[in-house]
């Protein structure tokens, strides 16, 4: 399955969000700015260019029901931008952090948002009236290294981290004044902010893009020793699943479904994931179609290339030359047929969103369009739309 | 020629095996200090935080030869030893090794001072991999050993032929 649409904002991009109605596109790319992109008549157009930082922008995320966007930077700074007009408004956010900010996410009510943070610290954002700014509560002391993403739980209480010390943690952040205490969940009752509710110590190495599923059941996350993790009934008693893959690791994860994920990583090609009735996860297949190149690996053992390949292109390895590599990752390539047979090539990963669309593609036929936009770190950076209501192996699990 | 078609077709081994722990290894990303505020420095070379570095990995075709692969989240040293059988060949890998050093800017990836132990080191960062792609990096690696070694050789041969 190719993607359907593809576009090539900038070089590099670290981190995206997508405007509530999937209209516009926010994105760092790669330097301190945020730029917001709007599809107009099938071409991307700059809106905006939010700069108020001054370091690399790691995190952005864009709330569905308020409309706001939220930045963290490695300049220790967040803001909240509120659209006034034709305007962003930037608010400045008191993280009272003294190491760089790595991730965002606003919470299922948009109340408040979580940051995590290099300083091994997450901080739980949530906003003052009576002083017109974003005040931030911090949990110490309970993570062994930096926070490398965060993920909201759809009750507004619980947030689930990963941390580069290979754990993932789920917390309380229940903050008095701004949730208000539910009844009728028994089991949460005793929740105090920041207490810790479980601790998983699935991964060997950095774990990383941990998510729930739409209802909260399941938790997923990934670790850096190419593992994918599952966890069901997040509690006293939680049921794990480890699936392993032979591709490089990935990155972060999307659940489509209650029964199915994609992963997406240093392999540039998306994972799909899914539950069997049993319950079992297993690995389906790559949403991107891969196509093998005819001529395996070879190593140059001719000697005239290679002298040509070091001094001709020392400095960047972009020229292509004699030696073409048809050799990235075990001589496959990727193509994205869409556009005219362009190559991505692995190097980096993605990031992503996902929003559903129900078109009408001429036919009359209703089809299910699956959003996901995946941006590379990577010499190319696209958005693609996957059709995945036509891929009938993944429908009985959606 | 018959000595050389033997070991290209040893030596091809051994390249392949450090292009592929190359590739499972160049997994890097951004990645800020968790030490000082404010900095971005490769975890290979400060090795502060203990839980940020991987098992490093030592691949030797023989006594003579070895290429050690430390990784870091966001950075990545690999670390050759080039065989010396002899005193001239010591000397002209050591003049070699030192030619390359000086200008360092220009191969962006090579480090000016070899980690001890080692003739020569490159240290590729996360920003390495967002500028240049992954694959054209490791093919340089693979391809500069290539070279050292017929450089090596060429070498050989001409002096040997000058002496006789």
């Amino acid at each position: 399955m190719a993607a359907i649409a593809v576009h090539q904002f900038a070089q590099c991009i670290t981190c995206h969000a997508w405007s509530p109605d999937h209209a516009m596109v926010a994105f760092c790319p790669n330097n301190n700015e945020v730029h917001i992109y709007k599809l107009i008549q099938e071409k991307w157009e700059k809106l905006h260019v939010l700069q108020k930082h001054d370091q690399i922008v790691s995190g952005i995320d864009w709330s569905v029901r308020s409309n706001r966007i939220v930045t963290v930077s490695h300049d220790r700074n967040s803001y909240v931008w509120n659209q006034e007009g034709s305007e962003w408004v930037p608010t400045l956010v008191i993280l009272r952090l003294n190491r760089a900010a790595l991730c965002v996410q606003w919470s299922p009510k948009e109340n408040k948002f979580a940051v995590g943070s290099g300083a091994k610290t997450v901080c739980i954002c949530y906003y003052e009236q009576e002083n017109n700014w974003w005040v931030s509560k911090l949990i110490r002391k309970r993570h062994d290294s930096s926070v490398t993403s965060v993920a909201w739980h759809p009750n507004n209480v619980f947030l689930a981290t990963t941390s580069t010390d290979g754990k993932c943690r789920v917390f309380s952040t229940f903050i008095k004044g701004v949730d208000i205490k539910e009844k009728k969940e028994g089991t949460s009752s005793d929740t105090k902010f920041g207490e810790q509710i479980l601790q998983l110590d699935l991964s060997f190495s950095w774990a990383f893009g941990v998510k729930w599923s739409p209802s909260g059941n399941t938790l997923a996350y990934v670790g850096h020793n190419s593992m994918i993790y599952f966890v069901d009934d997040v509690g006293p008693s939680p049921l794990a699943q480890n699936v392993a893959f032979r591709d490089l690791p990935l990155r972060d994860v999307l659940f489509v479904s209650e029964k199915m994920v994609i992963g997406v990583g240093f392999d540039c090609n998306p994972m799909v994931f899914a539950a069997d009735e049993t319950g079992i996860w297993t690995f389906i297949k790559f949403l991107d179609e891969r196509k093998t190149s005819s001529s395996g690996p070879k190593y140059g053992s001719q000697f005239s290339e290679a002298f040509g390949k070091l001094y001709g292109q020392s400095k960047y390895g972009v020229g292509n030359d004699a030696v073409e590599s048809s050799r990235t990752r075990g001589g496959t390539h990727l193509h994205c047929t869409s556009q005219g047979g362009r190559e991505f090539k692995d190097n980096s990963f993605h990031h992503f969103r996902i929003g559903w669309k129900n078109s009408y593609m001429g036919s009359g036929e209703p089809r299910r369009f699956i959003e996901l936009s995946s941006m590379k770190v990577d010499l190319y950076t696209f958005y693609s739309t996957w059709d995945l209501g036509s891929q009938e192996d993944l429908l009985n699990y959606l | 020629m018959l000595r050389i078609k033997i070991q290209s077709n040893t030596l091809r081994l051994y390249l392949a095996c450090i292009r592929n722990t190359l590739d499972a290894a160049l997994c890097l990303q951004n990645f800020p200090c968790q030490e000082v505020e404010r900095h971005n420095k490769p975890e290979v070379e400060l090795k502060t935080s203990p839980e940020l570095l991987l098992n490093p990995i030592l691949i030797c075709r023989n006594e003579a030869e070895k290429c050690l692969i430390e990784t870091s989240i966001n950075s990545l040293r690999i670390s050759l030893k080039v065989k010396q059988a002899d005193e001239l060949e010591n000397i002209l890998t050591k003049k070699f090794l030192r030619f390359l050093s000086m200008r360092a800017e220009a191969f962006q990836v090579l480090r000016r001072k070899p980690v001890q132990g080692y003739d020569i080191s490159f240290l590729i960062t996360n920003y390495h991999c967002e500028e240049m792609q992954k694959h054209k990096l490791i093919d340089f690696i693979v391809q500069f050993m290539e070279v050292r070694i017929l450089l090596n050789l060429i070498s050989c041969f001409s002096l040997v032929r000058m002496i006789v």
